[in-house]
C-alpha cells in the first residue's frame, strides 16, 4: 500500500502548498452571499411567460393599458368616479357603484363632489352615498379625496360618517357608492 | 351706463374655470345634506321647501338665508350665491320669480360678512313671524 500513502501524501502536500488556510472561509462566504443575492438578478423575471394580452415589449404600453382599464373598472380604486371617495367600495361588498349591498340602506345625506371622466373629457357631479346599517365592509378601501377640505371647512369635508345623518338610527357605516347626478357645467 | 359697464367688467374678470350653473352649485354646496328637493332629513336637516319664499319676503328672513353658515361660508362668490339663492327660491320653494325681490351680489355682500351665531333660535323667531 506504499503507493497509496505516497499518492495521498503528494496530493495533500501539493494542496497545502497551493491553497491558504483562509480560502475555505473565502469560498464559503462567497457561496453564502452569492446564493442569497441570486434571486435579485433579473434572470427569474425574464424567464416568466408574458401575461395574456400583454404588449410584446411588456413595458410602457402594457402599463398604460392596465391604467386605462382600471379607470373604467368600478371595482378599482382608480375608477374615474372614485376621484373624491373616502371609504370601502360597495362593488367589493356585495353591492355596486350605485346600489347598496343587501341588508344595508343608502343614506340620504351624502358627500357630493365632481370627477373628470377621461373617456368623454367631461366633468360629472358624483354623489358618494354611504350604505348604512351593517358593520364596516373592510374590502377595497379607497381614499382619494379630490377637493375634500379639512374638517374646519365642514361643508366641503368628506371625513364624516354620513350614516349619522340618517333619522332611522342606521349609524353603522358599511361602504360607499359613487352615483352620477349629472354633468358639472 | 356705468353700473352696466362695471358688471361687464366683473363678468370678464370672474374666474371662468369653476363657474357652474345654479343647479350644479346646489348639488355641490347644499344637496348633500338638504337632499335633492330641499326637504332634508326629518329630525336632522329641516326642510326649506315651505320657508324659502316666506323668508325671502321678510327683511330679517333675507338676512337669515344669506347668513346661515352653509350659504355665508360657502366657496361661492357673492354673485354666484345670489344666483343660487334665487334659483332655490323658485325651484325648491315653488315660487314664481315675480313673487320675491331677487338677491343681488351687493345685498349678499352686505349680509354675508356678519356671522349668524344663534342659527336655530333665529330660525324659530322667523317661523313665529311667518304665522
Amino acid at each position: 500500500m506504499n503507493w497509496l500513502d505516497a499518492l495521498a501524501e503528494a496530493s495533500v502536500r501539493s494542496m497545502a502548498q497551493r491553497t491558504s488556510r483562509r480560502s475555505l472561509l473565502a469560498s464559503l462566504g462567497a457561496l453564502l452571499i452569492g446564493g442569497a443575492a441570486l434571486p435579485l438578478l433579473p434572470v427569474a423575471r425574464g424567464a416568466e411567460p408574458p401575461r395574456k394580452g400583454a404588449a410584446p415589449n411588456g413595458g410602457a404600453e402594457d402599463k398604460a393599458a392596465a391604467k386605462a382599464a382600471a379607470l373604467q373598472d368600478p371595482q378599482s380604486c382608480e375608477y374615474w368616479r372614485h376621484c373624491a371617495i373616502d371609504g370601502y367600495l360597495c362593488g367589493c361588498c356585495g353591492g355596486s357603484q350605485h346600489s347598496c349591498p343587501p341588508g344595508t340602506e343608502m343614506s340620504a345625506v351624502t358627500w357630493i363632489g365632481t370627477c373628470h371622466n377621461p373617456a368623454d373629457g367631461l366633468d360629472y357631479v358624483v354623489s358618494y352615498n354611504d350604505c348604512c346599517g351593517k358593520s364596516t365592509c373592510g374590502r377595497c378601501l379607497c381614499n382619494r379625496n379630490e377637493r375634500d377640505t379639512p374638517i374646519y371647512i365642514p361643508f366641503q369635508s368628506n371625513d364624516y360618517n354620513w350614516c349619522s345623518g340618517s333619522s332611522k338610527g342606521n349609524v353603522a357605516y358599511h361602504c360607499s357608492t359613487a352615483r352620477i347626478l349629472g354633468q358639472a357645467r | 351706463m356705468r353700473p352696466a359697464l362695471l358688471l361687464l367688467l366683473a363678468c370678464t374678470l370672474a374666474p371662468a374655470a369653476r363657474a357652474y350653473q345654479p343647479a350644479v352649485n346646489y348639488m355641490l354646496q347644499c344637496m348633500g345634506c338638504h337632499t335633492p328637493d330641499g326637504s332634508g332629513e326629518p329630525g336632522r336637516v329641516p326642510s326649506m321647501r315651505d320657508t324659502l319664499l316666506p323668508f325671502a319676503r321678510l327683511p330679517a328672513g333675507r338676512r337669515y338665508i344669506v347668513q346661515v353658515p352653509g350659504a355665508a361660508q360657502s366657496t361661492l362668490s357673492d354673485a354666484e350665491l345670489a344666483a343660487l339663492l334665487n334659483w332655490m327660491i323658485v325651484e325648491l320653494g315653488h315660487a314664481t320669480p315675480q313673487a320675491f325681490a331677487p338677491f343681488t351680489a351687493a345685498e349678499i355682500a352686505q349680509y354675508r360678512r356678519t356671522p349668524l351665531i344663534e342659527v336655530r333660535r333665529e330660525r324659530e323667531r322667523l317661523l313665529a313671524l311667518m304665522h
